[in-house]
């Protein structure tokens, strides 16, 4: 859509009208602009498109929390735990960005997993979205992939055991898994390696993956255009259309603000504090990793996935053949229906993975005060 | 075409608790971001210090319009000490205005867009203070119902793993099904007092509805005038108020937020955990090399006793063979033991 010229009240241009003139014609602003803000949203704008935008926003803190921990972090084996203790208890509203770093992890991870259950239950990863569907998928990944590799860096008994474990896990994938488990580790135990490689891969390797595919999605996205609701007559649709801006960049903002206030809310109420400086010795410490792969590290200690087999098909068999069919949901589900009360099994099989990863998730927190 | 509802309109009004889900799930997410920011302000401030974990589901939810009056009553009831401090009654005082006001913003649009009928003047008060008091009378009963039935729930889950038959189960397998078989129970009460609460709700929404004229006009307009309802039409000011509003409480959030870790208050002081000292590998090795080396000296010295012992008595012996020959030894003995000295 092409934009109008901005309109001045006098003749004459204003100095902050001729730099962006300037910079209009050597960028094409302007058009950049139409193009960002002018995209038609089918149905209106609505608060169930937030997410995307909101987990934008949270990479955006992330990052920007994560530049300033690094400035008195040291990501060396024996300064990592010191660092930390000293950016929570010396340093100038440490504590506030480390702790808000650390809930802005759990609330990127709550946030995707809203996000995809959005699309899911839309039916938006049908034809022609098919691509969006699958860079989202690797997207999840990489979000895991940041608070696997984020647990490591303070050091402290729950970091070092939560790696172990971690790493255990991973050994157990057929041919890559050994692998991966000793570039990973470095050595025999985790130690200096094992904290350098999780460090580049936490702040350099992630971060660039993570713009890239977020790149990616976003461009697949422009291109198929949003889905917009499943239902609804189309004299509703047509009435309600609307473009991306102001309604739902208001929204959006919106989400953003409330995302943060909670993330800032959340940082007040529990603020990180650190276990004992990581030891090989676990002593009374009873491992674990983090909430969001408790439900796992739950099903794992089920009598079935016992041994080296059963650990092999709990641990890596189970949640891979789920990942793969997620990716091949789009090519399986054909049927163009999108609405979720039309599409019983979808709606049925979202509620039963729901439901086991909440009572497994449950169940850990009850085991944890079981041991202690 | 639907029934129109009392003929009129060409929608019908839903059901009483899809009517109160749609109206306290709007109303929550309208008011929430601004409660929200008085919140973390309090909190931030140090007016506001907790004690339990979730807090009494954080205020029951920054005190929704079903919960502002019932938590008071609940608090008292149960006798719980959330925490301390003046911002948790300053928060509940302004959750009064912001929910009336979402309220009041869900209602008229809901009521123009959804129901086509004309919103009554006031309706934004009048609900809330009627959905205010159905909580108050509602929420301690299903307190008190699920609360019941959850504790019955967990012992009689418990004391079915207590039978020989189940003894052998794995534990991570008995807190699984134990989990499943009274959160099972728990849930579906729960739901229960859900929907006959939400049904409460809906019959003063749509009670309410029932005194309202329809509306004419497009769908069009309609949809316009409910838009306009929500987004005013000097968009300019009501930036400017907003931006204003940010930057003030963003300068108050920032000039009180503590420096260093903010200090649990004394009546919110979370339990400590002593922690095992760690085990540090070197140190352990050091002394552990220095005892070897201490129980070397005093086995060195032990040894060295004897051996002096042994001399004296051999001397004493050798003394005593010279007097008695019937007790002497054999002539090789004393050699042998001679060279097996070290």
């Amino acid at each position: 859509m092409p934009m109008q010229p901005t309109p001045s009240s006098s003749a004459q241009p204003t100095a902050l009208e001729k730099v962006i003139a300037f910079v209009d014609e050597r960028v094409g602003l302007k058009t950049l602009q139409a193009k960002m803000l002018n995209e038609p949203v089918p149905g209106g704008s609505r608060w169930a498109y937030i997410f995307g935008s909101i987990l934008l926003f949270i990479f955006i803190m992330q990052a920007v929390t994560g530049i300033l921990l690094m400035f008195y972090y040291v990501p060396t084996a024996d300064h990592a735990y010191a660092s930390t203790q000293y950016i929570i208890h010396d340093v100038d509203y440490g504590w506030f960005l480390l702790s808000y770093h650390f809930w802005g992890s759990t609330a990127m991870v709550v946030c995707v997993f809203a996000h995809m259950s959005q699309v899911f239950l839309w039916g938006a990863y049908k034809k022609p979205r098919e691509l969006i569907w699958l860079v989202g998928l690797a997207l999840f990944g990489l979000v895991m992939g940041f608070g696997f590799t984020g647990y490591l860096l303070p050091w402290d008994q729950r970091a070092y055991w939560a790696t172990t474990v971690g790493v255990e896990i991973m050994d157990k994938t057929p041919v890559v898994g050994d692998f991966m488990a000793r570039f990973l580790k470095g050595g025999p135990t985790p130690g200096q390696m094992t904290l350098s490689r999780f460090f580049v891969i936490h702040v350099m390797i992630l971060p660039a993956a993570l713009m890239g595919l977020a790149g990616l999605h976003l461009f697949l996205f422009r291109k198929a255009g949003p889905a917009g609701p499943f239902h609804g007559s189309v004299e509703e649709l047509k009435a309600k259309s609307d473009y991306f801006f102001p309604r739902q960049v208001w929204k959006d903002i919106v989400g953003m603000v409330t995302v943060f206030l909670a993330i800032c809310a959340l940082a007040f109420w529990e603020p990180v504090v650190l276990l004992e400086e990581a030891t090989p010795d676990p002593g009374d410490y009873h491992p674990e990793p983090e909430w969001y792969f408790l439900f796992l590290f739950q099903m794992l200690r089920l009598k079935i996935f016992a041994g080296e087999f059963g650990q092999f098909l709990g641990a890596v068999a189970l949640p891979g053949a789920f990942m793969a069919f997620l990716a091949a949901l789009p090519f399986i589900d054909r049927d163009p229906e999108r609405n979720i009360f039309k599409r019983p099994i979808a709606l049925i099989g979202w509620i039963v993975v729901m439901t086991t990863i909440l009572i497994f998730t449950v169940s850990a927190i009850i085991n944890r005060e079981f041991l202690d | 075409m639907p029934t129109g509802y009392d003929g009129m309109t060409d929608r019908e009004v839903p059901s009483s608790v899809k009517l109160a889900l749609k109206f306290l799930w709007f109303t929550f997410w309208t008011g929430f971001p601004l409660k929200l920011a008085f919140a973390l302000l309090f909190l931030a401030m140090g007016m506001i210090n907790f004690e339990a974990r979730i807090a009494l589901g954080f205020v029951m939810v920054l005190a929704s319009p079903v919960t502002i009056l019932a938590l008071p009553i609940l608090m008292m009831g149960l006798d719980s000490h959330i925490g301390e401090g003046v911002g948790i009654g300053l928060l509940f005082l302004l959750c009064i205005p912001i929910d009336i006001w979402a309220y009041g913003v869900v209602a008229r649009t809901y009521f123009i867009e959804r129901l086509r009928l004309e919103p009554p003047e006031g309706i934004g008060l009048s609900l809330w203070m009627k959905t205010a008091v159905v909580g108050a009378l509602y929420l301690p009963i299903l307190w008190l119902v699920v609360g019941f039935t959850t504790e019955t729930a967990i012992s009689v889950a418990h004391s079915l793993f207590e039978l020989d038959l189940l003894k052998g189960v794995p534990v991570a397998e008995r807190i699984g099904i134990q989990l499943v078989l009274w959160g099972s129970v728990a849930t579906v009460v729960l739901l229960i007092m859900l929907l006959i609460g939400l049904w409460l709700v809906g019959l003063v929404i749509q009670a309410s509805t029932k005194g309202a004229q329809p509306m004419s006009g497009s769908y069009q307009g309609r949809v316009t005038r409910w838009d306009l309802m929500r987004v005013p039409a000097d968009q300019s000011l009501m930036l400017t108020t907003f931006a204003g509003t940010g930057i003030v409480l963003s300068l108050l959030f920032w000039s009180a937020l503590p420096v260093t870790t903010p200090r649990p208050h004394d009546c919110c002081k979370k339990p400590e955990v002593k922690a095992q000292p760690p085990y540090k590998p070197i140190d352990a090795l050091n002394k552990d090399e220095k005892l070897i080396a201490q129980l070397t000296t005093q086995l060195d010295e032990l040894e060295k006793k004897k051996a002096e012992e042994e001399t004296q008595g051999k001397s004493k012996r050798k003394g005593k063979a010279g007097k008695d020959p019937a007790k002497a030894p054999s002539a090789n003995a004393p050699v042998q033991s001679e060279s097996k000295k070290p």
